[in-house]
């Protein structure tokens, strides 16, 4: 083998605490080698025809260059070693600025140090072999998983940009969290007018298709060519033939059903399109309070339904498709309250949430945005919001700010000043977390213009009492500000309940192989860097499924996710990285330990013709981590450019240094 | 004698079974006499003539479960002690044998000896008779018998026996036993760690140079049903060079115990084989006592368990996170 | 602390996603380290081979490093986790061999983390340099290796059931003189080698 070896002085980056002259030098001496210079910047222009040039006339067959983090240069000085006719898996690299110049001003020690990393180097390329990437052909389509306004604008970016895109949606109508709110902040715009538009597109648009009442069953493939199941929970209604007229709402007597979309505090019927800017708007039967179904007497919906679109039968149906890439935004769900029993546990009617306190005030809202008490239905007049419930608090494992709270408390008590003047707001805070364009403005308004009366403390019990005007709560906690107790006999009280993980989140992650957080969140790949992909090659977050998050930050992130699926599948073939396992088949005793560590699932067993094992790596699905090498006990699995071999020259290459080194 | 006769049935009823169950199988691995008294040898009996030869006593020592995976395929008829139950639940458990493949003898056992122990009491090669009772085996050599305790003789591994009934079997013959060993105590593991690190580094440096590197260790081992490929004679991955150096030695030490971490069932067979006379076992024992505090697993009982090092908790509860201890 | 007018032999074995660039980071900062590390570069933690730590340590080297994500930000979901388990038994095992626990350790540190990094090199260095070089791998002379295999010592268990009967062996001692394994497979040149006025205790000590 025929070796070159590059020393680069970094300017005076490297130089300055290391005898580049005298590494190359040593460099020299090692096997193999037949050139060795140092060189001024390596990575500048003339640096890399350096490299290009003493390639041709020396033949040289690899190429190791001191310098710099690989983690900063090995792509480039690859592709130098590739323009002149070299495998790029035929260079290594020594971090010599990093971890040797950068470091530690021992000249010296610096010297024996950076040759040393050199002759690893060195050693390793001596039994690196050519590696060649396969290429594959993509699906030009993308699936996206949560239909909540994240969701929504990932689809109608991806669409534009000319994919064909999944939509796949758990309840019956997409929109997630924002169709349920009544206004926004900071500008206290109407959100369904801002949100109807888009979800009227993505239901238009004919590159989207929607699967409501649909959810991912089963992800197998790779990226570029991912396979899908999706199963289509059945709806009682064939939607083909709906047109969502919703007589059949009109004439079913069963009434008594609580009605998720208000977030339960109002009545629905058991057929029912959800509320009235649904898309699909598509009647859905629930089947646990179908007097047909569940009692096989009545069938109203089907007598009145003018289409015959009513089906009793209708089962769920699983649907496989292919795509080449998958966007998550499965959004969040919200903290359940009645574990905390200091806020009465669900006990008290007029304790709400925030997000049935948003359909109150929702003009389209069960109360047609009027504020009145669950209990008793008279409109409150002194109305107490408690943020951080089940934000911010340790002892419900909570530990994490939900982030957008204080500004929809903020919001909702400007909107319960505005709906009724009268009124009086309070609203009890551990710190105003505002940092948003606009947001601590927003804040200062409700607190200057609006009086709403901001208490720093935790609330501590709310009690029901007897206010003059029959029953109240008692809404007892410190003022930390002021250091004394406060009492505030409320009307009602709003519970700014944090934001969770969205239902069965670390479930579909490990459909998907992406990792999730303590707490359910998807975890991004870099947290600064790569903040919308995930470890999976072809799988991207957008939206609060990856943390909490506010609107305009939703938002943001499902185009970035978008931008990202559009760059990855504008291309008509990937390319496998080929740093991946290799199975000896020789040596391979089909144990299948290999299979059961691989993270994910890139192993299969092969049988062969005389029923023994062997493993088999698919390429496109092994991400190179090496687990399986480890578990193998034989080593049969090997991980290209990683091998045993290689690293235990690299192992071997510094002990027998220093074997000189003591000996000398 | 009471002890006699009841190992006359055993072998007795041994025997039926065998015969009864060789037309469904291609052949039963079993222990004959050896060459001596105090050695007995495995052999395959195809045959009621070769069931004759069928024995069960002390001398009984051998793991007849290796070089079951190479049979794979076949309907082997199988001997085994309750020790020796524990690799073939292992080797069941990693799925390197089919049960169905299996038709298992169990024999319920109160200890074999350990002829290294017989060895530095006595020569050996002069024993002209031996007789295992209760408590003592008494030797007959040319000037007269010597008698031994029993305790004193038999393998170490019988004295701390939790085991003494297979764990799986088709056939139980004999009586079930008690356990006559508490919990394990790595008393053994415990004189030894008293050392200094220096001390322990000496006599593994004295230990490793002895050996040959002739491999029974590995040959021996139930477990490393890779042998035919195994890592110690790979050139790629070349892990060892052919070179009889103590590091090369010393590591396939290692490597042996690493490859076993989570596997071995201490059956001791890779230091009852060992010319040498090295006490590997030591290091599996060191393997699986960690094994046993960090994750309260053994190997060999559960043929459903799921092996301790192919798995992970996020938050683990024994180990305690690194980087913060210093 | 030895100091040996030269670096220890210290080797790391560094995830690419996160310890590299956290070391890198210490780099970039300028955070002044000692110079005995050598740093191997791998693409996770999971793929680091405790026997490469054992390879490592029985070839010389005075001390080994791992470093990987922390927890849960594994690039690979869970290449840290199975190696957590598979260097806590290393770690765990590496006594036994008269291989100092304190020569192996296993951390995790993440890309941003500079100066933890700096801090946890810098600890393990001092750590090092204060147990000394690892000893040497010397073979000890043959004859009185021969001497302790003739010897056959006896691993004998005390009696589980009768407590306070240990007969331990004393690990430390020769055992006492017995008759040579006739059937040993000694070579004869060894046992020949064994002079009458050997004594010691069979250590060369
Ligand atoms: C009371 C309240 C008031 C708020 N007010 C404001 C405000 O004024 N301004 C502002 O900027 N932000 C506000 N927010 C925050 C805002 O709701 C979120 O930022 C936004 O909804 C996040 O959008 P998303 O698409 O990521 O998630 P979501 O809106 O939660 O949408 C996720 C969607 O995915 C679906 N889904 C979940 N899991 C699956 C699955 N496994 N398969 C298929 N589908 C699934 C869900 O059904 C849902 O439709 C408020 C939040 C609350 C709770
Ligand atoms: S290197 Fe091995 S364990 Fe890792 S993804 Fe590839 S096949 Fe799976
Ligand atoms: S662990 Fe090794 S021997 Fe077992 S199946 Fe995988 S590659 Fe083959
Ligand atoms: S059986 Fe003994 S001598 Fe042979 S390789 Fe194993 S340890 Fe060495
Ligand atoms: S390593 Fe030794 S004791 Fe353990 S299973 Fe193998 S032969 Fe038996
Ligand atoms: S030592 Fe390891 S590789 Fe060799 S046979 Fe045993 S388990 Fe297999």
């Amino acid at each position: 083998m025929r070796i070159g070896v590059m020393v680069c002085h970094c300017g005076n980056n490297i130089a300055a605490t290391v005898d580049c002259e005298a590494v190359a030098a040593a460099a020299r001496e090692f096997p193999d080698v037949v050139y060795a210079t140092d060189h001024m910047y390596a990575c500048s222009d003339p640096g890399q025809k350096t490299i290009e040039q003493t390639i041709r006339d020396l033949k040289l067959d690899g190429v190791v260059v001191a310098s710099c983090s690989p983690r900063m240069h090995e792509m480039t000085f690859r592709r130098a070693v590739e323009r002149a006719g070299l495998n790029r898996y035929m260079f290594e690299m020594a971090n010599i600025r990093e971890h040797v110049a950068w470091i530690s001003l021992d000249r010296k020690r610096n010297t024996q140090k950076a040759t040393d990393l050199v002759r690893m180097a060195v050693e390793k390329l001596r039994v690196d072999r050519p590696l060649t990437p396969k290429s594959f052909d993509v699906q030009k389509r993308v699936l996206i998983v949560g239909g909540g306004v994240a969701g929504i604008q990932a689809a109608l970016d991806c669409a534009d940009g000319g994919l064909d895109v999944l939509l796949v949606e758990r309840k019956a109508s997409i929109g997630g969290i924002m169709s349920k709110l009544d206004k926004t902040f900071p500008t206290i715009d109407c959100s369904v007018c801002v949100l109807g538009p888009k979800m009227v597109d993505a239901g238009q648009n004919p590159r989207i298709t929607l699967h409501t009442c649909s959810e991912v069953e089963e992800v197998s493939g790779y990226v570029g060519n991912f396979e899908v199941k999706i199963r289509k929970r059945t709806t009682y209604v064939d939607w083909t033939k709906c047109t969502g007229c919703g007589a059949c709402q009109e004439k079913c007597p069963s009434r008594k059903v609580p009605d998720a979309f208000n977030e339960n505090i109002s009545l629905t019927t058991a057929i029912n399109i959800p509320f009235p800017q649904a898309i699909p708007k598509r009647a859905t039967i629930n089947a646990a309070h179908c007097i047909r179904l569940t009692k096989g007497k009545c069938g109203a919906c089907a007598k009145i339904c003018p289409t015959g679109a009513i089906d009793y039968e209708m089962q769920d149906e699983i649907i496989t498709e292919k795509v080449g890439a998958i966007i998550a935004a499965t959004g969040i769900t919200l903290f359940d309250h009645t574990r905390l029993g200091e806020y009465g546990a669900g006990r008290y009617p007029d304790v709400v949430t925030s997000l049935a306190y948003e359909r109150m005030l929702s003009a389209s809202g069960p109360t047609a945005g009027h504020i009145k008490r669950p209990s008793d239905g008279r409109e409150p007049k002194t109305v107490v919001f408690i943020s951080c419930v089940g934000s911010r608090d340790r002892s419900v494992d909570r530990p994490y700010c939900s982030g957008f709270c204080c500004m929809y408390t903020a919001k909702q008590a400007i909107l319960t000043r505005d709906h009724i003047p009268d009124s009086k707001a309070f609203v009890f805070y551990m710190d105003i977390r505002a940092n948003g364009k606009g947001y601590e403005e927003f804040v200062r308004r409700a607190q200057e213009e609006y009086a709403v009366e901001y208490v720093r403390g935790r609330v501590a019990h709310i009690y029901p009492t007897a206010g003059p005007d029959g029953g109240q709560l008692m809404v007892r906690g410190a003022d930390t500000l002021l250091g004394a107790q406060v009492e505030v006999a409320a009307d009602l009280v709003v519970l700014a309940v944090g934001a969770e993980s969205s239902t069965g989140a670390p479930e579909l992650a490990e459909k998907l192989h992406i990792s999730y957080d303590h707490y359910g969140f998807f975890m991004e790949s870099h947290p600064k860097l790569r903040p919308v992909e995930t470890n999976t090659v072809g799988i991207f977050l957008a939206g609060a499924c990856q943390g909490p998050k506010d609107i305009p930050a939703s938002v943001a992130q499902a185009s970035a996710a978008a931008g990202k699926v559009l760059a990855l599948l504008s291309k008509d073939k990937l390319e496998s990285d080929p740093q991946i396992a290799l199975v000896q088949a020789i040596r391979c005793i089909g144990c299948g330990k290999c299979e059961r560590t691989c993270p994910f699932g890139a192993i299969r067993m092969r049988e062969l013709r005389d029923g023994s094992k062997r493993a088999e790596v698919v390429e496109t699905v092994c991400q190179g981590c090496g687990i399986c090498s480890v578990t193998c006990p034989v080593r049969a699995i090997q991980l290209q450019h990683f091998t045993d071999s290689q690293l235990l020259a690299e192992v071997n290459a510094l002990c027998r240094t220093w074997d000189e080194t003591t000996e000398s | 004698m009471a002890a006699d006769q009841a190992k006359d049935a055993r072998q007795a009823e041994l025997r039926a079974s065998v015969i009864s169950e060789l037309p469904n199988v291609d052949f039963v691995l079993g222990y004959a006499k050896g060459f001596d008294p105090l050695h007995a040898t495995p052999i395959t009996v195809r045959s009621e003539k070769d069931a004759a030869r069928l024995i069960f006593d002390a001398t009984c020592v051998q793991n007849l479960t290796t070089g079951l995976y190479g049979l794979k395929g076949k309907r082997i008829g199988l001997v085994v002690k309750g020790c020796d139950s524990r690799s073939v639940v292992q080797l069941l458990q990693e799925k390197l044998v089919e049960r169905s493949e299996l038709v298992i003898f169990g024999m319920p056992c109160d200890g074999v000896l350990d002829l290294a122990k017989i060895r530095v009491r006595t020569d050996i090669t002069q024993v002209r008779g031996a007789e295992v009772t209760g408590e003592e085996v008494r030797l007959l050599l040319p000037d007269g018998p010597k008698v031994l305790p029993r305790r004193d003789v038999l393998a170490d591994k019988c004295l701390r026996c939790r085991y003494p009934n297979p764990i799986v079997s088709d056939h139980l013959i004999g009586q079930e036993l008690t356990p006559q060993g508490a919990e394990d105590t790595y008393a053994d593991l415990d004189g030894f760690e008293k050392l200094s690190p220096q001390e322990r580094f000496d006599f593994w440096k004295r230990q490793m140079s002895r050996c040959i590197r002739c491999y029974a260790c590995r040959n021996a081992c139930p477990l490393c049903v890779c042998k035919h490929v195994c890592l110690a004679d790979s050139r790629d991955p070349h892990w060892l060079s052919a070179e009889a150096t103590l590091q090369e030695k010393w590591l396939f030490q290692v490597m042996h115990a690493l490859h076993l971490a989570g596997r071995c069932t201490e059956c001791g067979e890779c230091q009852r084989s060992c010319p040498m006379g090295i006490p590997i076992l030591l290091l599996k024992r060191k393997m699986n006592r960690e094994l046993k505090e960090l994750f309260n697993y053994e190997a060999g009982v559960d043929p459903e368990a799921v092996p301790p090092l192919h798995t992970f908790l996020m938050e683990e509860d024994k180990i305690k996170d690194r980087g913060q201890l210093w | 602390m030895q100091d040996m007018g030269r670096d220890y032999r210290i080797i790391g074995f560094l995830c690419n996603w996160c310890s590299y660039g956290g070391a890198d980071a210490a780099g970039v900062a300028r955070f002044s380290q000692p110079t005995d590390l050598r740093i191997i570069r791998v693409p996770c933690s999971g793929r680091v081979d405790p026997m490469f730590v054992a390879k490592a340590l029985l070839s010389g080297a005075d001390g080994v490093l791992v470093s990987g994500c922390h927890p849960r930000d594994c690039h690979y979901t869970e290449g840290n986790l199975y190696a957590r388990r598979r260097l806590e038994m290393l770690r765990r095992f590496l006594p036994v061999l008269g291989v100092d626990e304190g020569r192996f350790e296993y951390i995790w540190v993440s890309a941003s983390e500079g100066s933890r990094w700096r801090d946890m090199v810098t600890k393990f260095t001092d750590k090092i340099h204060q147990l000394g070089p690892m000893p040497r791998m010397t073979e000890p002379a043959r004859t009185l290796c021969a001497l302790d295999g003739m010897l056959g010592q006896s691993l004998a268990q005390p009696d589980m059931t009768q407590p306070g009967q240990p007969v331990l062996p004393d690990w430390s001692k020769p055992a006492p003189p017995l008759t040579p394994r006739a059937d040993a497979m000694l070579s004869m040149s060894d046992i020949a080698g064994i002079a009458p006025e050997t004594k010691g205790d069979g250590n060369g000590r």
